[in-house]
Formats: C-alpha cells, structure tokens, sequence
C-alpha cells in the first residue's frame, strides 16, 4: 500500500499556528473551570525562583568547600538537599528520587534520557532543548566522545566516560569537576561559575 | 518495533544541536505548563504519595493524566511525525487531542478559535481570561512541591544481586514501555539494586505498574553495537525493572 506521508515539510506559518492553537487551548480550559487564568504563569514563575539550576549549582559549590557535605551528597542527594536553605519541595515533582554522580580525572558522566526528557526539576529545572533533541538521545550513548567534542570537550582516552540513561525513575545529574584557580573564592562566587550543561556532563567549569 | 523506542545508537545522524534554551518559542511555555497543570490535578492523585485531596480540589479536570499518557501518545505516533515534529510540537498535538476525545471542549471550539486568532491579530495579542478558583493553583503548587513517589516497600526479595550478570528481555512494548528498545536481548551487570520497590502511574502490557524491584545495570557498548561503532574506555547505565530482566 502506498504510504501517504507528506515528507518533512513545514508551513511558513509553523509557530504561528501552534502559538494560536495553544492560546486557544489555554482560553477554552480557563473559561470550562479546568485551569485558572493564573495556573500556567505561577508555574512558570516557580520554575524562575524555586527549581531551577541555581540550586543544583549551590549544591555542588557547597560539595566543593566541604568534603563531609560532597559524601552525603552523593551517598544521598535529597537528604543533602534538606541540610539547605532551600525552598519546599526539593523532593518533589521530578526529584522524588535524584542521585548524583562523580566527575574525577578517571571519570566523566554524562546524562541522558533515550526515552524523551526525564530530567532533576528540583536541582536543574527544567531540561534544555538540546537534551530533549532525539540527535543528542541516540547519539550520545553510542559515541560519547563525539558528541562531547561537538559541545567542545575533548577527553583523553585514559578517561573512562560513564552515560547514565534515566529508564526508570531515578533522576541523574552531574558532579564537575572544580576548575583550578579557584581556591579564593567564596561558596557564592563557586555556586556562580556553574552551568545547566557542566551539571549534565557536556561542559567542563571555567573561571 | 518502535523506532521512538530504538533511538540508542541509530546511525546517519547530524551533529549536536546545542541549543541551550529550554524553550525556543514563547508558545511552548503555554503547554508546558497546561501538562503540568494536568499531571498537578490527575484523579489518580488521591491515591499517591502523599495523600493528595485531590476530589476535593475544584477543577473540571476529572482524568487521569500522567507522563505516561504523554509518553503513550508519543509512542503511538507514525514514527517519521514523531522525528518531524519538535518536541512541544509532539506535546501541543497529544494534549489538545486529549481535551477533545474526554470532552472537555470540542474540536469545533478549538479550530475556530484558533482560526479568529489567526485572523484578527487584535484578538490573538489580547490578554487570556482571568478567574478560576485559587485552590486549583494551591493543588498545582502542592503537587510541585511534595510530587508523586512511586516508591513502595519491597513485596519479595529482589531476585538478582550485585555482580549478577542478566539479560533484558525481549518482551512487546505493548502501549507504552519503560525498556529502552535498544537494549532488548543484551547483557549487562547489576551494578545497584536500589532499596525498596517501584510502581509506575499505571500497569502496562509489558508488566510494570506493580511495585517491583529496580536495578541499575552497567552495559559495555560492544556487546550491544558492533566494535567498530563504538568508542574506547566507556560505560552506558539504565535503570531497569526487574520484570524486564531474566537470568543469564
């Protein structure tokens, strides 16, 4: 039978439409009783000041100035997320289960979720569009290093790349390395230095 | 086969599209936080951890809306539209489907309203409604806040034990499946067999939804790809339900 797919093709009008097809969606839920005109904006606004990788980067920034802290951290990243002062909710919606692993010179982890987008909310937000690309999903797990050299980190062969793949429920995330150079500076200006991406494992912390 | 649940691994791709935003249209916000919002006032939730009082909670949304039933509209697409379409695209399309076939509006309702805001930019650029009952918004807040843990205590000891080898099963996904496609008939060793058990939103064809125990298990990438398309000195984990594992 011959197939009908029309191809990848898109209209020019492609963001358009969705962006009245969702607007429309949004209106109609509101006016039913389904959602209130203010759900999807204070969800929005939680993800600018409650979850969000300001507070994986104070978690890793804490780690770095304390070994005692870094141990719990990885033994237990939700019971160390309470020793903060974070927000409520650091075990909540997507981070009911977080672990976190280990960059070392031996060592380099990278996340990823070859099913679609599992991701740490509490301790990175939300994922970025990179994460979520199916290029990057069935890429990375094949051919680390690759994919690592196209977000501009080489690694040695020496190097032992671990990719961990969120099939389950556990959420993953990354431990970097602290660059050198930053011996003086304070948990703040640590916490600072830190990226979405070098907490994934495709970037490398620079001062 | 599903090709949406046989990414790991596929040849001829371009390089990385490394672009950082989360979003990278303001539209995309929108349904971001409709799911959300549907996954924060799911039924199911009266029946979580914690206890939500969800019937309690006065919104319309009287469904059962999870991951899962976003995954399972993304895995039930014709393959090449899943790889067409963008990820929120996937998103706009499964969702605002879902509104209709439960009943919530019509598709009439929504293809004409789109359409006069397609028409009339006034109209497309005015605000949205405003209202609702606030106690739906402290439902969405509660449920960011204290989420929905699928752990469960243990109904049997665990069957496989660090350093065991196992196999993956080559079992149907059925609707939906929590087993990347990629990994089906290979060995790997059991490097974690986390504490307690896990359940999953709701039972699937292929056997999880009951708590069960899970694994972390450590693959070497020459014993799933051929040598020569795989690199040197690397390691690919999963976590896997123990349903989807048999002894070596």
């Amino acid at each position: 039978m011959p197939s009908n797919y029309p191809g990848f093709k898109y209209g020019a009008d492609r963001e358009t439409v969705s962006a009245a097809k969702v607007k429309a969606l949004e209106s109609l839920l509101i006016e039913k009783g389904v959602i209130t005109g203010d759900t999807v904006n204070s969800i929005l606004g939680y993800f600018e000041t409650e979850m969000g990788p300001f507070n994986g980067a104070k978690l890793v920034a804490r780690a770095w100035v304390d070994p005692e802290f870094k141990a719990r951290l990885l033994a237990d990243c939700n019971a160390a997320c309470e020793e903060m002062d974070f927000p409520e909710g650091m075990s909540g919606a997507e981070g009911e289960h977080m672990r976190i692993v280990e960059n070392t010179p031996e060592v380099h982890n990278i996340i990823v979720c070859t099913l679609c987008s599992c991701y740490p909310w509490p301790t990175l937000g939300l994922p970025p569009y990179w994460f979520k690309d199916p290029t990057f999903r069935a890429r990375v797990v094949r051919e680390p290093r690759k994919v690592l050299s196209e977000f501009g980190v080489e690694l040695d062969d020496s190097v032992e790349v671990r990719v961990w793949d969120s099939s389950a429920q556990i959420r993953w995330w990354v431990l970097p390395m602290r660059p050198e150079g930053t011996e003086g500076m304070s948990e703040a200006e640590l916490a600072g230095l830190l990226t979405p991406e070098a907490m994934m494992g495709v970037a490398t912390v620079k001062v | 086969m599903k090709l949406q649940h046989n990414l790991g691994g596929l040849e001829g791709l371009d390089p990385v599209n490394t672009e950082t935003q989360v979003f990278v249209e303001p539209w995309e916000q929108r349904i971001f936080g409709i799911h959300t919002a549907m996954m924060a006032l799911s039924n199911h939730l009266g029946d979580s951890l914690p206890d939500y009082a969800i019937e309690e909670v006065p919104t319309e949304f009287k469904s059962f809306w999870t991951w899962g039933h976003l995954r399972m509209g993304a895995e039930g697409m014709h393959p090449f539209d899943y790889f067409r379409l963008r990820y929120y695209e996937k998103w706009l399309g499964g969702i605002s489907g879902f509104f209709v076939s439960e009943g919530y509006i019509t598709q009439e309702e929504l293809d004409a309203r789109t359409a006069a805001f397609l028409e009339d930019s006034e109209q497309a650029a005015a605000p949205l409604p405003t209202g609702g009952d606030p106690a739906i918004d402290a439902q969405v807040l509660k449920y960011l806040q204290k989420g929905d843990s699928p752990k469960r205590p243990l109904p049997a000891p665990p069957k496989f034990s660090v350093g065991d080898r196992v196999r993956v099963k080559n079992v149907s996904p059925g609707e939906h499946s929590r087993l990347p496609g990629h990994l089906k008939g290979h060995t790997a060793e059991v490097v974690l067999v986390y504490e307690g058990a896990f359940t999953y939103f709701f039972k699937t064809e292929d056997g999880i939804g009951v708590p069960m125990p899970v694994y972390s298990l450590a693959f070497k990438n020459e014993e799933i790809w051929p040598e020569s398309l795989t690199e040197p000195n690397s390691l690919y984990y999963n976590d896997i339900f123990e349903v989807y594992l048999e002894a070596v």
